[in-house]
């Protein structure tokens, strides 16, 4: 029980023993070596942590048999690797056309959609904007976002839970970005998978809301490192819940000092125009 | 088939004056011909991916893991393998298309078996009834 709880308490511990229990498990010898190192030299540099953090996802692939394992490491690499660079070439393509473009992931229900009609109603006078919603089914978000005079593309992803760059890419080479200055995009609902797949938007940014529990965004590092602005939404509910937003604040800024936070209600519309305004979309 | 359901149609639209007797031999008779299709006919595997817009036409199957669209119609009676991939496509009616197909702007002509593995075409019509790739009719456009 009492190593139980120092795993828990102690975020190296665990790296440190996660490391012991892999050197010479894996038969990749690349990979090897560095885990020795990265054991052997215990204090790690910030790339040496994100190396381990690869390292353990990939690991998750080990439900492959063992003659096939590199094999699965190495495609699993390459399609990330893939990702990111048609995510280059898509941002590359959005700034050639003065494009502004905005990923918006977070959990179900948190919003996202309810944003994003707030921020259309605004900004669609002024600014020719596209909005591209993923979903497992249905066109539920499409419709209500359409409601606003923004267009809109659905996409349905049966089972997948995140959109990736290719699917992006699939719909801009059919678009003539000439005429667009803002697209966003809804990421599927859910805070896990999204932080896998860039899609080459300028932004990305993740919505949670204070039903979700304080906690939220602590237990869901990945996603608010790798995004530009954190949305805590639904403050009109504040006084009803009680929830702690000020730990929710400093959470995300400890896991991104750069982040910028800010919290909104799309009921009330409270602070969506500071909002515009960090997105660089106000008036 | 058609036939018998809209008779169904017609004997149930008022609800107050249903016949029970002569609806219950037309349910019989009509479920009875249903067995004589005895396929599944329309069906979607898994992880489909569909970007709008997509027409799927009646009758349509679909293998695994398939990306649809955007700008894709299929016509009626047509089989698409697994891991198809569809952009800017017309399908027309009655076509079979085998496992791993990627297709950007093409056509393909009705009635067309397209039964083989892997192919990879842009900017074409095609059209053929064949087990191997190297047959296919294919003009550029
Ligand atoms: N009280 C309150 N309700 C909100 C707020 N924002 C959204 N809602 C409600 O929360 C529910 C879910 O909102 P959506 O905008 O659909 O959430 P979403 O993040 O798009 O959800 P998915 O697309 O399903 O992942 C809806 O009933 C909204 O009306 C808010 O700021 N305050
Ligand atoms: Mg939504």
């Amino acid at each position: 029980m009492k190593s139980f709880k120092l795993f828990h308490n102690n975020k190296e511990s665990i790296e440190v023993h996660y490391l012991k229990f892999n050197i010479g498990k894996n038969k990749n010898n690349d990979i090897n070596t560095k885990l020795l190192k990265i054991w052997q030299k215990k204090k790690m540099s910030d790339k040496e942590e994100r190396e381990i953090g690869r390292i353990q996802e990939l690991e998750s692939t080990n439900l492959a048999r063992e003659e096939i394992r590199d094999l699965v490491i190495e495609t699993k690499k390459k399609v990330e690797r893939d990702n990111d660079l048609l995510a280059e070439r898509i941002n590359k393509n959005f700034q050639k056309h003065n494009i502004k473009s905005f990923d918006i992931v977070g959990a179900i229900g948190a919003g996202k959609t309810a944003i994003l009609e707030k921020i259309s109603e605004k900004i669609s006078s002024k600014y020719k904007t596209l909005v591209i919603c993923g979903d497992i089914t249905t066109r539920v978000d499409a419709d209500r976002i359409e409601e606003h005079n923004v267009e809109t593309v659905q996409i349905n992803t049966g089972r997948e839970c995140a959109l990736n760059a290719y699917h992006i890419n699939q719909i801009i080479k059919n678009k003539e970005l000439s005429e667009y200055d803002v697209i966003f995009v809804e990421n599927v609902g859910n805070l896990i998978c999204p932080s896998e797949f860039i899609l080459g938007t300028d932004k990305r940014i993740t919505v949670v809301s204070i039903t979700e529990g304080e906690w939220v965004i602590e237990k869901h590092p990945m996603l608010f490192k790798m995004s530009d602005i954190a949305i805590i939404n639904k403050i009109d509910l504040l006084e009803r819940l009680g929830t702690n937003i000020d730990k929710m604040i400093s959470d995300a800024k400890k896991f991104n000092p750069d982040i910028e936070v800010i919290t909104t209600s799309a009921k009330t519309g409270e602070n969506i125009n500071k909002l515009l305004e960090i997105m660089g979309l106000a008036e | 088939m058609k036939e018998l359901i809209e008779k169904v149609k017609s004997s149930i639209k008022d609800i107050e004056s249903v016949d029970k007797s002569t609806l219950r031999v037309l349910f019989h008779d009509t479920l009875k011909e249903l067995k004589n299709h005895h396929k599944i006919d329309a069906y979607i595997g898994d992880f489909p991916t569909f970007i709008e817009p997509v027409h799927l036409g009646n009758n349509v199957r679909i293998g695994d893991d398939v990306l649809l669209g955007p700008n894709v119609y299929i016509g009626n009676n047509c089989e698409l393998g697994d891991y198809v991939e569809l952009s800017n496509t017309i399908v027309l009616d009655n076509v079979k298309l085998g496992n791993n197909f990627t297709l950007e702007n093409c056509i393909i002509a009705n009635d067309s078996k397209l039964n083989f593995d892997i192919l990879k075409e842009k900017n074409c019509i095609l059209k053929g009834i064949t087990d191997i790739k190297e047959n296919i009719e294919k003009l550029d456009f």
